[in-house]
């Protein structure tokens, strides 16, 4: 049974790695291979229909281990209690900067919400670097450790790569380079590496710090009857929005 | 304040804020699945246009109730790591499955339903709509589980210092639970149908077009607020006889005036929409009554913050009644500075989205059903010299 909760744990955080690391390289992307406002706009229109759906991966991991783990859940957020708050206003001006920025009209308006887009994107892949960091380390290191900072960089530039080529996949004509759905799935592969590391080397930590047998029994019986549907969702939105499928006729919401 | 004080303040801005969003999000997400299957039965563009019209005012709406839903998420963890020690074996199950399961699926469908446009076959696209529907209900449900056991921790009990669960069943038939999700669900149709209200009678008051969309809305709207708020009168008295004793004293604390407020107003309020509901045909033409219309609309939210003071105020001190205190429930170590810090931060940023979201909510409502965004075809991109 704590087998089985390490899997979905470990499967959720990677997975976030993978999907939702190409919506912030397409964040961080955004100024510097964007150009004017209706490049950015076909940039965003590329990554726009996945986002809502990769997302909620990291809401997942925050409910697993909260179901899963609740000595750990304090230890790590409370752990790294200013890089959190931080990390979630980043993901917040993120997620306002799409929702908002096609709303109303106005260039100073739209280039505003853009740079929240980036800004977010940004401080959040960096501060993923920093807390994995942290989580590999025990939470013990200050952290403005050097090797943090740097893991920051490296997973803001791994990020930034997924998304590039998340681009090249969907939108050839607007990244001007074109990419396949195996080079999509290698870069994924590269952005949850870090995260993989991390969670496959806490293995023995995580099993030891599992909720009771009886909580998690409960916890089966309820989450994982519904598993199917969620892999079903997931991949319905994958073949919906999948490229070559004819000009969209439909102008995207974000 | 000390530290306890603004932890609780933290919690209690964003909770609060969380509600104003997510209330009208409960009660808009069922009405634009009815008016989306309408539209998908008579194929009337009328109907895809309120489809689409309402669809954006709920999707606008809906962006605050996520980016507030996940600093309400992470905030357990942040200050509360004390609940998780002592309860997450039990209080973590629902909240799993609020997040793993039902967030996950709406989140997943409403980017199907928004996205979808023009590329799913319709019936699909419309499945997707009721799915959103479905799992927001099922969000709201799970996290009164997970509220209801702090206010009764029916199903548990304490061993080894832990909160162990012994009886699934007694979580989700908790007598704190029964008729307080009925009651919310009650609430956010009333708040969604006096949305609809408050800016159909805007739009008829200033006579600038769409006489026929806005005399429609309201009617559909005056009627939602009517059944929500009798099925949020009907569920408001039988909780008492779950609610523990204790919680509300006569001395005119918070709690207790929050209480006496949401009671009276309820009460008040149920004949005036009576009377409107009875009134709905005429409605459009009254011009006289279109002010004290809009004039409502704050309303429902101002009432449910009373109706959520009474429940969490009239709960102190105690996280879990008369288990564990919130001051034993706040993460060890917790310092006044690192609160402030975050408390500023999530307050002003929360703060300056939410004013901005309604504001563009207002925008949407002045603009009126044409160069709708949802589900816009190339075609009907509005040209920049239209655009002011």
């Amino acid at each position: 049974m704590e087998l089985i909760w390490y899997a979905v744990f470990a499967l959720l955080l990677v997975g976030y790695f993978a999907l939702e690391g190409f919506d912030l390289g397409v964040g961080m992307l955004l100024p510097l291979i964007g150009g004017d406002q209706r490049g950015r706009d076909r940039l965003v229109a590329a990554m726009a229909p996945f986002v809502l759906a990769n997302e909620v991966w990291l809401v997942a991991v925050a409910g697993t281990l909260f179901g899963a783990y609740p000595m750990l859940e304090g230890e790590v957020l409370f752990g790294l209690y200013p890089l959190v708050v931080a990390m979630l206003l980043a993901w917040v001006v993120r997620d306002a900067g799409l929702w908002f920025r096609r709303r109303a009209d106005g260039a100073r308006w739209r280039s505003f919400w853009d740079a929240m887009i980036t800004v977010g994107s940004l401080g959040l892949a960096f501060g993923w670097g920093v807390a994995l960091y942290a989580a590999a380390t025990g939470f013990d290191a200050s952290l403005l450790h050097p090797a943090g900072l740097l893991l920051g960089v490296v997973v803001t530039l791994v990020l930034a790569w997924h998304g590039w080529t998340f681009l090249g996949w969907r939108a050839p004509e607007a990244a001007g380079i074109t990419r396949s759905g195996r080079a999509l799935a290698l870069s994924g592969a590269a952005a949850a590496l870090p995260a993989a590391a991390v969670v496959g080397g806490a293995l023995p930590y995580l099993l030891e710090h599992s909720a009771p047998s009886p909580t998690l029994s409960v916890l089966s019986v309820m989450v994982l009857p519904f598993a199917p549907v969620m892999v079903l969702a997931q991949v319905w939105v994958w073949r919906t929005f999948r490229p070559g499928k004819g000009p969209v006729r439909t102008l995207s919401f974000f | 304040m000390d530290v306890l004080d603004l932890a609780r303040l933290q919690f209690a801005a964003t909770g609060s804020l969380h509600f104003l969003f997510v209330m009208v999000t409960l009660g808009l997400a069922p009405l634009v699945a009815i008016m989306h299957t309408r539209w998908v039965r008579s194929g009337d563009p009328e109907h895809e246009r309120m489809t689409r019209f309402w669809g954006e005012v709920y999707v606008i709406n809906y962006a605050l109730g996520i980016v507030t839903g996940l600093v309400m998420e992470f905030q357990f963890g942040l200050s509360w790591a004390g609940l998780s020690h002592y309860a997450g074996d039990v209080f973590g199950a629902p909240l799993a499955m609020e997040t793993l399961v039902a967030f996950f699926l709406e989140s997943t469908f409403l980017g199907l339903w928004i996205f979808g446009w023009g590329r799913l076959p319709r019936r699909l696209h419309l499945a997707c709509i009721w799915l959103v529907t479905l799992t927001a209900y099922a969000s709201a449900f799970f996290v009164m589980v997970a509220n209801s056991f702090l206010q009764n921790p029916a199903g548990a009990l304490l061993r080894n210092g832990r909160m162990e669960l012994v009886d699934a069943a007694a979580l989700f038939t908790n007598k704190a639970l029964v008729f307080a999700f009925p009651h919310v669900i009650g609430v956010g149709l009333f708040a969604g149908g006096m949305v609809v209200v408050g800016a159909s009678a805007y739009r008829l008051r200033r006579r600038d077009g769409e006489a026929a969309f806005f005399t429609a809305s309201l009617r559909t709207g005056v009627g939602t607020a009517f059944a929500g708020l009798w099925v949020a009168v009907a569920f408001g008295y039988p909780q008492f006889a779950g609610v523990a004793e204790g919680k509300f004293g006569s001395d005119g604390g918070v709690a207790t005036t929050a209480l006496a407020i949401m009671m009276e107003a309820g009460n008040l309020l149920s004949l005036v929409l009576l009377a409107l509901l009875v009134t709905r045909s005429r409605l459009p033409r009254w011009r006289w009554s279109h002010p004290l219309l809009i004039a409502m609309t704050p309303v429902p939210f101002a009432l449910a913050v009373c109706g959520w003071l009474a429940r969490e105020v009239g709960r102190q001190p105690w996280m879990i009644w008369e288990r564990l205190s919130v001051a034993d429930a706040m993460s060890p170590g917790l310092t006044s500075g690192m609160v402030t810090a975050s408390l500023v931060g999530f307050v002003a940023v929360l703060g300056m989205l939410a004013v901005a979201d309604y504001a563009l909510i207002v925008r949407v409502v002045r603009r009126g059903p044409r160069d709708l965004p949802l589900g816009a075809t190339v075609d009907e991109q509005r040209s920049p010299a239209l655009s002011h």
